[in-house]
């Protein structure tokens, strides 16, 4: 929709998964959830946190599909792959620096969040945004993002590859400053 | 539950330079048909003995063809643009 | 074809092949025009072809040949004879008794005979009804779009040269 973004605040994660059942929900891939479910540290706490597709300016998954089968559209919302060109080659699972792209192997068919767009586009929130009771998962106008502690930022460094996206991530500074360099948490120390 | 306020449209789709683009085109559609004629003439008056209106029909076509040339370039720098 | 195009920071096929949906219109209608463009220079290159025609055809030297004798043909009487070919048909006019003229047969509109009609003093066309003045052999009226070819006679005593095929202006 015009005007509104998606927020992401892992920390206000309180592990209910009611964006799991909302997104299985949707009758293009009813019984799986294209929400991507993790826990930061299972070993150590139950602290969890729900991701959906991040739909980046430049999205990698498109740019390695070798069946042009990947479009991102002029809203910006990054589609999954057209079923007629589909070959599920799995590049774009590979490629995905969040990992977002799932291959349903019985469909040969690549799936993934594309922000609801049956919805997005009539005027209405995503299912996972509508149902998060800690919002989390928000879809809001930036204005009312505003008030927040923490302060969206869209720009993520992976390496040599620096991402935006259309998704914001919730940061505890402020978001010109931040950027989210992943790989700085991939080979942590372990206690 | 939220979601009452929220009947809004999508964004305006990219469409800078799209007029420009289709005028320039048109324009190239009628230049194309007045060569096309242009040929068919000139062949017309080889044929029946008249060798006198080669060379301006000539120069005439190639006049035309770099005006397409042109406009063609001019369609090319605005496809470039809007996508910067 | 890198000349022919704009400086881009992404490889042809990356343009061509967008993965943003917004730029298919944009592609479409530049591969479009460039194969109008095309079209143009085809057309350019075929009057360039005719213009190289023109330039290198010569004018055909046409053979003399003995028509008929002048005392044969009576005035405002024909004679039938092929020139410069057996099969270019042609027709001899003797409109006064110092004046002869011949033409090619051919209607020039869809290559009927003409035959010569001495009340009008035209060379008319029996199948859509043109008609060439005797004169000049050009078009009186009917569908011919252009006048009859001209057969250069030369009269040299009582014979009936013909000399050539007398053709339009040429550049």
């Amino acid at each position: 929709m015009f005007g509104y973004e998606f927020y992401i605040d892992p920390s206000r994660c309180i592990g209910c998964r009611s964006c799991l059942q909302a997104c299985e929900e949707c009758e293009t891939h009813r019984g799986h959830s294209m929400i991507n479910f993790d826990f930061i540290d299972r070993e150590e706490g139950i602290q969890s946190a729900a991701y959906v597709c991040w739909h980046c300016d430049e999205p990698t998954c498109a740019q390695v599909c070798p069946a042009d089968a990947i479009k991102k559209g002029e809203d910006g919302v990054v589609h999954s792959s057209l079923k007629p060109r589909c070959i599920a080659c799995n590049n774009c699972v590979l490629a995905c620096p969040f990992g977002i792209p799932k291959m349903w192997e019985p469909e040969q068919q690549m799936m993934k969040c594309d922000m609801c767009y049956d919805r997005t586009s009539i005027g209405k929130r995503p299912m996972c945004a509508t149902v998060c009771p800690s919002q989390a998962l928000a879809y809001v106008r930036p204005e009312d993002i505003a008030h927040r502690r923490e302060k969206p930022s869209n720009t993520f460094v992976f390496g040599n590859q620096t991402i935006t996206t259309k998704v914001y991530m919730m940061v505890p500074e402020p978001a010109q400053a931040v950027i989210i360099d992943a790989a700085d948490y991939i080979w942590e120390a372990r206690r | 539950m939220l979601g009452d306020d929220l009947q809004r449209e999508t964004l305006p789709p990219r469409s800078r330079g799209l007029t420009a683009i289709a005028g320039a085109m048109s324009l190239i559609v009628v230049l194309v048909i007045v060569q096309i004629w242009l040929l068919t003439a000139t062949l017309e008056s080889f044929l029946a003995g008249r060798h006198a209106a080669a060379l301006p029909a000539a120069a005439f076509s190639g006049l035309l063809f770099l005006c397409c040339a042109v406009l063609y370039f001019f369609i090319d720098r605005v496809d470039a643009e809007s996508r910067r | 074809m890198n000349l022919l195009r704009s400086k881009s920071a992404e490889p042809l096929w990356k343009e061509e092949f967008s993965v943003h949906t917004s730029d298919e219109r944009y592609v479409s209608r530049r591969q479009f025009s460039k194969f109008l463009v095309l079209t143009s220079a085809a057309m350019f290159v075929g009057n360039l072809w005719i213009l190289v025609k023109s330039w290198l055809t010569r004018k055909p030297v046409y053979p003399e040949a003995l028509i008929a004798n002048l005392s044969d043909v009576p005035v405002a009487g024909v004679k039938l004879f092929n020139y410069p070919t057996p099969d270019d048909h042609c027709i001899l006019v003797r409109l006064a008794a110092d004046r002869v003229v011949a033409y090619s047969q051919k209607c020039t509109h869809l290559s009927c005979a003409v035959y010569y009609s001495a009340e009008r003093k035209q060379l008319l066309c029996p199948c859509h009804n043109g008609s060439f003045s005797a004169e000049d052999g050009s078009v009186i009226a009917g569908p011919p779009p252009r006048p009859l070819p001209k057969i250069e006679i030369e009269t040299r005593g009582d014979q009936l040269i013909a000399r050539g095929v007398e053709t339009n202006a040429r550049g």
